[in-house]
Parts: C-alpha cells; sequence; structure tokens
C-alpha cells in the first residue's frame, strides 16, 4: 500500500469508528493484507500550538456523524416525529454503522432505512417505524423521479374504438405503491403539529389477524415536474388492475381480472368490471398518473 | 512563467461575470420574482443528478436568464480509490444540460474503498499525491472535454508527511494538469489560522491567471481553530483579504457560499453588495484596501 492510500484507509477508520461506537466498541478497518487501527491518524497528524490533534481531528469526525444525521432528519420527519430526537440520534448513529455511504450524493444515504429498522432490534419492535420509512423514502423517490408528461382525458377519449382490444397504460416514472399496516400517511401529514416523539400512528388494519388483511394500500405520485408529491389511499381492486397494468396486461385482459372482485350479489360481474376498469382508468388519467395508452 | 500570460484581455471580458451567488432552494421563488439581482449562480452539481423535479425544473428555468456555474462536491479527485466514471458522466450530461460557464470541485479526498465520507479531507501535500491528483486531473479534463476548477479546502489537520505547502501543493497541480483554480478566500482565511501560516503569503504565491473564481463564506471561530461552516456572514478579516485578492487577481468573478442557517434572499443580496464596494474600493485605491 502506498502512503497516499495508507492516510486515506487511517482517515476512513477515523471517520468510521467515533461517531458510532464508543471507545471499547471501536474496531479497525480492514484493507488489503492488513487491518488499520481505528486511531493510527492520530500519529501523523501535527499538533498546533492553539489545540491538540484530537480536537482538531474530533471536528472531522464529529462533522462526519452530524451531517449524515441532518441527511437523515431531511428524508425523514415523520420518523423523527414519531420516535424524537434521541431514539432518532440512536437509530441514525446505527445505520450509519451498518450502512456506510456508498453513493457520491448524500440524497441516497437513507435508501435502506426502512430495511434497517425492520431487521434490527430494538428497531423492529416499533414496526409503525419502519412502515413510516418506506412511505417517506417513496416520497423521496417521487419528488425527483424523472419528468413526464401526463395524457389527457381528451387523449383517452381520442382513441379509435378498436385500441381497447389490445390497449396497454404507461404511468408516471413517479408513481410508487405501498402497502401500510399503519395509518402512517395520516401521520405524517400531522408531523409538524406535535412536539417531536409524540406523533401518534395507530395500526390501519387489525394487527392481531395479518391474515385478514395485509394493509391498506396506497399510492404515491407526482405530476408536472415542480408539481408537489401526491398520495391517497386505493381500494384492493384497484391496487390490483394497477399492478396489472403497470405489468403490461392489456385492457381487456384488466377488465376480465378485476371481475373477481364484483360485490357480492352483483349479477353481472362483467359489466361491473367493465365500468369499474373505465372509472379506474379516467381517475388516474385526471390525476395525471398515466402518460401513455398505446394500442401497439 | 508562461502561463502568467495565458489570459489575454479578451478571456478576462469573457469570464467577467461580476458577482454570484449559491443557488438554494429557499430562494428559487425570490430569484424568479426579483430578477437582475445576481449576475451568476452556482449550482451544486449533486443537487441536479436526479432523473427530474423541482429541483432541475428550477435550475432550467433560472438557467434561461442568469449564467450558471456547476460545482461540485464528490469528484474526490485526490482518493485513491478509481474515479467514479457513473458519477462523471452524470456530470458531463448534468453539463450537457446547463451549459455552464464552468465546473469546478474541491481538492481533497472524500472517501475512500468505496465508501464515501461525504467531506472535504485534506491531501497530505506530497510529491506522491501531486503526481496522483494531476495525472487523475487530466482524465477527468479529457472526459469532460473542458478544464476544470479546482478550489482549496479549509483543513483543520496538518500531516507530517507534508513536504509541500498547501499553495505550492495547489499551484503545482494546477501547472502540471493545466487547470484553473477556485480559490476561496474564507478557506485561506480559515486555514492560515489553523495552521499558523500568512494567508497574505498564500495570495502571493497564486498566478494570477490561473484564477477564474472566487468563494467568500462565513465560519464558525472556536478560539483554537476555526471551522468553515457556511452558516454565518462573512467576517470583516475575511473581507480585508478578499480586498488583497481582488488588488492582485484583479475583477474575478466572485460569489458568497451559504449552506445552512440560510437568510432571507434580501440579506444575500446586501452582502453581495458588500463584496462589489469591497471589490471596487480595491480597484480603485490599490494601495489601501479597506473592508
Amino acid at each position: 500500500m502506498t502512503a497516499l492510500a495508507r492516510l486515506q484507509a487511517e482517515f476512513r477508520a477515523w471517520m468510521q469508528q467515533a461517531p458510532v461506537a464508543p471507545p471499547d466498541r471501536r474496531t479497525s478497518v480492514e484493507v488489503p493484507g492488513e487491518a488499520i487501527a481505528p486511531d493510527a491518524l492520530r500519529a501523523r497528524v501535527l499538533d498546533t500550538r492553539k489545540a491538540d490533534r484530537e480536537i482538531l481531528l474530533g471536528v472531522y469526525r464529529e462533522a462526519y456523524a452530524l451531517r449524515l444525521i441532518e441527511a437523515l432528519q431531511t428524508d425523514y420527519p415523520g420518523l423523527l416525529a414519531l420516535v424524537g430526537p434521541d431514539d432518532f440520534d440512536t437509530m441514525a448513529r446505527a445505520y450509519i454503522a451498518a450502512h456506510p455511504s456508498h453513493h457520491p450524493s448524500v440524497r441516497w444515504f437513507g435508501r435502506d432505512v426502512a430495511a434497517f429498522l425492520a431487521a434490527t432490534p430494538p428497531f423492529s419492535d416499533t414496526p409503525a417505524a419502519a412502515e413510516m420509512a418506506r412511505f417517506e423514502w417513496a416520497l423521496g423517490e417521487a419528488f425527483d423521479a424523472a419528468d413526464a408528461e401526463p395524457l389527457t382525458f381528451d387523449d383517452v377519449v381520442a382513441l379509435p374504438p378498436d385500441a381497447w382490444t389490445t390497449l396497454r397504460l404507461s404511468f408516471v416514472p413517479s408513481l410508487r405503491r405501498l402497502t401500510l399496516r399503519h395509518q402512517v400517511p395520516q401521520a405524517w401529514l400531522q408531523r409538524d403539529s406535535c412536539e417531536p416523539g409524540d406523533l401518534d400512528v395507530p395500526p390501519a388494519v387489525d394487527p392481531d389477524n395479518p391474515v385478514g388483511r395485509p394493509g391498506v394500500e396506497w399510492l404515491i405520485w407526482r405530476t408536472a415536474p415542480d408539481a408537489d408529491t401526491q398520495f391517497r389511499s386505493t381500494e384492493a381492486d384497484e391496487a390490483w388492475m394497477l399492478d396489472a397494468a403497470r405489468g403490461g396486461m392489456a385492457f381487456p385482459d384488466l377488465c376480465d381480472g378485476l371481475s373477481a372482485f364484483a360485490p357480492a350479489g352483483e349479477e353481472t360481474t362483467e359489466a361491473w368490471a367493465a365500468q369499474r376498469a373505465a372509472g379506474l382508468l379516467r381517475a388516474w388519467v385526471d390525476a395525471g398518473c398515466i402518460v401513455a395508452a398505446d394500442a401497439t | 512563467m508562461p502561463h502568467a500570460v495565458r489570459r489575454n484581455s479578451a478571456t478576462a471580458v469573457a469570464d467577467g461575470l461580476g458577482f454570484g451567488l449559491g443557488l438554494r432552494h429557499q430562494h428559487y421563488q425570490e430569484i424568479a420574482d426579483a430578477p437582475g439581482k445576481v449576475d451568476w449562480f452556482e449550482a451544486l452539481s449533486e443537487n441536479y443528478m436526479a432523473p427530474g423535479g423541482r429541483p432541475l425544473y428550477w435550475l432550467d428555468r433560472l438557467r434561461r436568464d442568469y449564467p450558471v456555474v456547476l460545482h461540485g462536491v464528490s469528484l474526490s479527485i485526490g482518493a485513491v480509490d478509481p474515479l467514479d466514471m457513473s458519477y462523471l458522466a452524470a456530470l458531463k450530461a448534468l453539463a450537457q444540460r446547463v451549459e455552464p460557464r464552468w465546473m469546478s470541485d474541491h481538492l481533497c479526498f472524500t472517501g475512500h474503498a468505496g465508501v464515501n465520507l461525504h467531506d472535504l479531507l485534506p491531501l497530505p501535500y506530497t510529491e506522491e499525491a501531486l503526481a496522483h491528483v494531476v495525472e487523475r486531473v487530466q482524465r477527468v479534463q479529457d472526459f469532460l472535454g473542458r478544464r476544470m476548477l479546482l478550489e482549496n479546502v479549509s483543513s483543520y489537520v496538518r500531516y507530517s508527511d507534508s513536504q509541500l505547502s498547501e499553495w505550492d501543493f495547489l499551484v503545482a497541480v494546477a501547472e502540471r494538469a493545466d487547470c484553473d483554480i477556485l480559490l476561496d478566500v474564507n478557506n485561506i482565511y480559515v486555514s492560515a489560522f489553523n495552521h499558523e501560516f500568512d494567508a497574505r503569503a498564500y495570495l502571493a504565491a497564486i498566478p494570477p491567471a490561473r484564477v477564474r473564481q472566487i468563494h467568500l463564506a462565513g465560519h464558525l471561530n472556536c478560539g483554537t481553530h476555526i471551522i468553515d461552516t457556511h452558516d454565518h456572514p462573512v467576517i470583516d478579516n475575511v473581507w480585508s483579504l478578499y480586498g488583497e485578492a481582488i488588488r492582485r487577481f484583479g475583477m474575478v468573478p466572485t460569489m458568497i457560499e451559504r449552506d445552512d442557517n440560510i437568510p432571507p434572499y434580501a440579506e444575500l443580496l446586501a452582502e453581495l453588495d458588500h463584496a462589489r464596494h469591497v471589490a471596487a474600493q480595491a480597484l480603485s485605491a490599490p494601495a489601501e484596501v479597506a473592508a
């Protein structure tokens, strides 16, 4: 290893240990062929007349943690409102240790928070926290997803009648669909109206009966480049049709599939399904979710 | 030195952007509502490397009315990791969209072994580091098809390994790689305080023909050291040093960076007016530079 490479490995070791682990839990950084001790960098840094090297190196170490925590606070205000600043700080430092940033932009640093919270005790004891993180990350993805010009209702009306037999829909790139077992979006809207840590996120479905209903389906999307991100809940049939349409299923097959959701007692399920499919399509067009309807 | 006459007067005029600000989302609407108060904007490249959405919308919109330069924080030009070609490809694509007057990043490293530490970490000022950086700057410039500006960073530590002064290292990189310099006057002040060198000797070592942009910013003085926080107004001592810089380098395009504790737009405009005043004074009374 060259001198320059060794210095940089030592700097990483210094930065990665202290902000997230107390001294007795610091570990070395492994580089090919050897382990770099967490405090090795100290030996090559000079004291000044005014400050000890420990203080000067500490500027970098503290800034590393604070910068990443701040990035997570920006991405996850609802999670902060839910768990409060102390628990958020603990969670963030644990996340920093488990998921160092591998992207040039700090924008993507928090991408694994939901999975981390769902899988890591004690955070996994609060399932609403992971759901809040999943929801907020999806909002962020929708915020700067690729732009697209949505289809208008007039575009759909202008389709020739025979197009409907092979019609396939394309959606705005920002569209996300989530299934949530807690009232996360409702709580998220209240994130600034309570003291941090006091945000209440009640269950949305019976927590003792996971088989009965897996959760409430939600859509997230953005239309114009400068538009606010929108979200709303959906029924199970809409969620199914959306997933199938995004998977490339043609419109007549979407109608057939919807028949399975016809309300009990509905005698003409095909007619119900066609009407429901047309209604959902209209709602998606009106919401600016669809960018193309191709009959090829 | 041949570079000293490289920039003729026509180039200087072409570069004469005047006084700019860092483009921050808090001010998008006010910038659009009050055109003409700022001569140009510096956009942080990474903030606009997204597929779409509001940041790019505003950058495109404001770009129609203002010259823009791109300023990155993730090039990691001094890292021993391989150059991140996907980052560079995204940067090049952004440049094709924005058509910036120029592009800059920092003379530092920002990560190691694939881990981005999201900080501007100082290099050791050694011949080894110099050769390493020069080779990488040349490759980046070849890839981007343009000359880069590299900025001097604030630093809090000095390595026992260093063989050169920071300014000799910076100048050697610029000369050998044929890149330009974004001179951060606040960073010179911060590092001079932290490492107890003479900021004016630093300025005196920099060849004027390489300096294409100047940064100004505020900082946090902790008594024993200064941290480059960009969350305060520019202090008087930095204004004074800025006047010295303008006297030496001429009317180099100047901008104020504010990254935290973002004030109302009007406050930054007033601070920018002060920069105009200090620069005008420096140019009209070269023997006496007042803050």
